[in-house]
């Protein structure tokens, strides 16, 4: 009886909201969610080509019914996937869905990510003249660095001028970066400020600066048990300490990055073997 | 002659007395059973009319059946069939005119959840005609307690996410207003620092004023000194430059009591902030129970993205943890 008469009293609350119920998902919209799970779950996994199927499906299946969103996200998850697997041009093609289609409207948040993704494959490819177009085009969309997007972009930004040389440059946008970051509560993209701006540091000569940097980030890193992450960090130490004269600090350093690179199966940068050459 | 004899009788009519006794008691009994009969209303005439339910589960014989809320027949026999389970229900018979055609059965309680259980009769429209003897009527299965509260769950669901769509914005204007607040209490920071530069000030003016009064001192001295007839002649300079003192005086005492002030606003404004800060602290907390707690926990579930984090670090060229 009290349970049918608290369901009375909260009908004409319901009844003044006027939505209407939630309709469950469709067929098609079930097995596209079901497939874009599973594909999430094959990437935590880390089997990236069963991950990639399942995107292909569930981008197939999002096209069937011409889901918009869920197109532009399938083929976002794409392209990261493709390039975790090494094949650059198959993540470019993926984006291309959402990027050379002007006549269906994408939600803007997916161009910006799209945008964005481009922008951080051509950097990832050297080819900077590209990345800082797409750079360009993401900043006009994510409107006075506002978006969610904003610490990212920053720090593309910020690697592109430490590419071009741009010590000064590539430390403001790392710190306006870390900034944005740290009040979005986006941990990954606050260590990869904080690396760039010891990138940046160490570029301008001021190897302390820089460890101390890289030695928040790795803080980070450890937070968030990212093998490559730490491993960068690790080699990026070596080299600020090498940097300051403190070979057995850079050494050490370098120890653990082989360590790491060793325990996570990854082929060791040409980075770290760069910074070897030198301590020798 | 003599009389016959006649033996003694302890119990004179005793075969009559017994018979009486046994036909009172016998009497008695009778109307006893007809009473319970009539209880149980053996006498009244009632029609069989059946239903079949797939889940027999709840029901048994004897239970009443209410038209109405009035009870006109009970559950008079069950038995198994293919498909489920077949139930008389005897109705008198005088009742069958307000069943007709059409009219369903239903599982019931007689106080909602929790109480008697009965079957209840939901009569059709009456255009179809009367039921006859032994036909069948459609069965409705009660919701249960669980399929009860799910229905409630999806009725409300759109008002909860009604409700988090508002306090997101409560919580947005909270966060405005604690921007308001830091930037007050940033100022209110630098107030001590300008109380002490007030109070520095003022004691330089008092000690300007008492210099510039030594000085004016020494000067009508050396003034008088000079030429006391001069002075005498010029009585009016001399109360002017302490008018002049006078003024300046007045103005430090201003100054003085504009830093009373200005304190005691600080630290009546202090407890205001401090209060501030507490409130949006509980308001706060408040929230966050509450999105935890059920049934609010389901509606304020953060919708997951489907997309993958897209990673800054991606753009190094760094070797991708697919590649081998």
């Amino acid at each position: 009886m009290t349970l049918l008469r608290s369901a009375a009293a909260a009908a004409p609350l319901c009844a003044a909201c006027s939505t209407p119920p939630s309709a469950p998902l469709p067929p098609v919209g079930a097995r596209g969610a079901d497939a874009n799970a599973r594909a999430a779950a094959l990437v935590r996994a880390g089997d990236y080509a069963g991950a990639a199927r399942r995107y292909e499906e569930a981008l197939a299946l999002a096209r069937s019914v011409e889901d918009l969103d869920g197109i532009a996200a399938n083929a976002i998850n794409l392209s990261v996937v493709y390039q975790w697997m090494g094949r650059e041009g198959s993540a470019r093609d993926a984006l291309k869905i959402v990027l050379d289609d002007p006549k269906r409207s994408f939600p803007e948040r997916r161009r910006l990510q799209a945008e964005l993704r481009r922008a951080i494959l051509e950097l990832a490819a050297r080819d900077r003249a590209a990345a800082a177009e797409w750079t360009a085009r993401a900043e006009r969309r994510c409107e006075r660095l506002a978006c969610e997007l904003a610490p990212a972009l920053l720090n593309v930004k910020s690697q592109l001028a430490l590419e071009g040389g741009e010590t000064a440059e590539a430390a403001r946008f790392a710190q306006a970066a870390a900034d944005a970051a740290r009040s979005r509560g986006d941990r990954a993209e606050q260590a990869n400020s904080l690396r760039n701006a010891g990138r940046a540091r160490l570029a301008a000569g001021e190897p302390a600066a820089a460890r101390t940097a890289l030695e928040q980030a790795l803080a980070i890193d450890h937070a968030l048990a990212d093998p490559r992450k730490i491993h960068a960090d690790l080699v990026e130490l070596a080299r600020a300490s090498a940097a300051a004269g403190d070979r057995d600090a850079a050494r050490g350093y370098l120890e653990r990055a082989q360590t790491v690179s060793h325990a996570a199966r990854d082929p060791r940068g040409l980075e770290e073997m760069e910074v070897q050459l030198r301590l020798r | 002659m003599t009389e016959a004899f006649r033996p003694p009788v302890r119990f004179p009519r005793l075969l009559a007395k017994v018979n009486a006794f046994l036909l009172v008691a016998a009497l008695l009994m009778a109307g006893f059973a007809g009473i319970v009969a009539h209880k149980q209303g053996w006498f009244v005439h009632q029609t069989m009319i059946r239903v079949i339910t797939p889940d027999a589960l709840g029901i048994s014989t004897g239970m009443p059946v209410k038209l109405f809320g009035f009870t006109v027949g009970s559950v008079r026999e069950m038995q198994l069939v293919p498909g489920g389970v077949d139930v008389q229900l005897g109705i008198m018979t005088e009742h069958m005119a307000r069943i007709p055609k059409g009219s369903r059965a239903r599982f019931a309680r007689e106080s909602g959840v929790i109480g008697a259980s009965v079957i209840e009769i939901i009569p059709g429209r009456p255009i179809l005609g009367e039921l006859v003897e032994g036909e069948q009527i459609e069965f409705d299965r009660s919701r249960g307690i669980s399929e009860i509260v799910e229905d409630f769950r999806r009725q409300a669901a759109p008002a909860f996410a009604e409700l988090k769509s508002a306090l997101s914005q409560v919580n947005r204007s909270g966060e405005d207003l604690s921007v308001i607040l830091a930037a007050l209490r940033a100022e209110t920071e630098q107030l001590p620092a300008t109380h002490k530069a007030m109070r520095q000030f003022i004691r330089n003016a008092d000690r300007a004023a008492t210099d510039f009064s030594r000085q004016a001192g020494a000067a009508l001295e050396s003034a008088q000194r000079a030429s006391e007839s001069i002075e005498r002649a010029t009585p009016l300079l001399a109360g002017k430059l302490a008018t002049t003192l006078d003024s300046v005086d007045g103005a430090v005492g201003q100054l003085r009591q504009t830093a009373a002030e200005a304190q005691e606003t600080l630290r009546s404004v202090r407890p205001m902030i401090d209060r501030s800060e507490s409130t949006m602290r509980d308001a706060s907390e408040v929230f966050s129970a509450a999105k935890r707690v059920w049934p609010l926990s389901d509606a304020f579930k953060d919708a997951p993205d489907a997309t993958l984090p897209i990673d800054s670090f991606e753009a190094r060229g760094a070797p991708g943890p697919g590649r081998q």
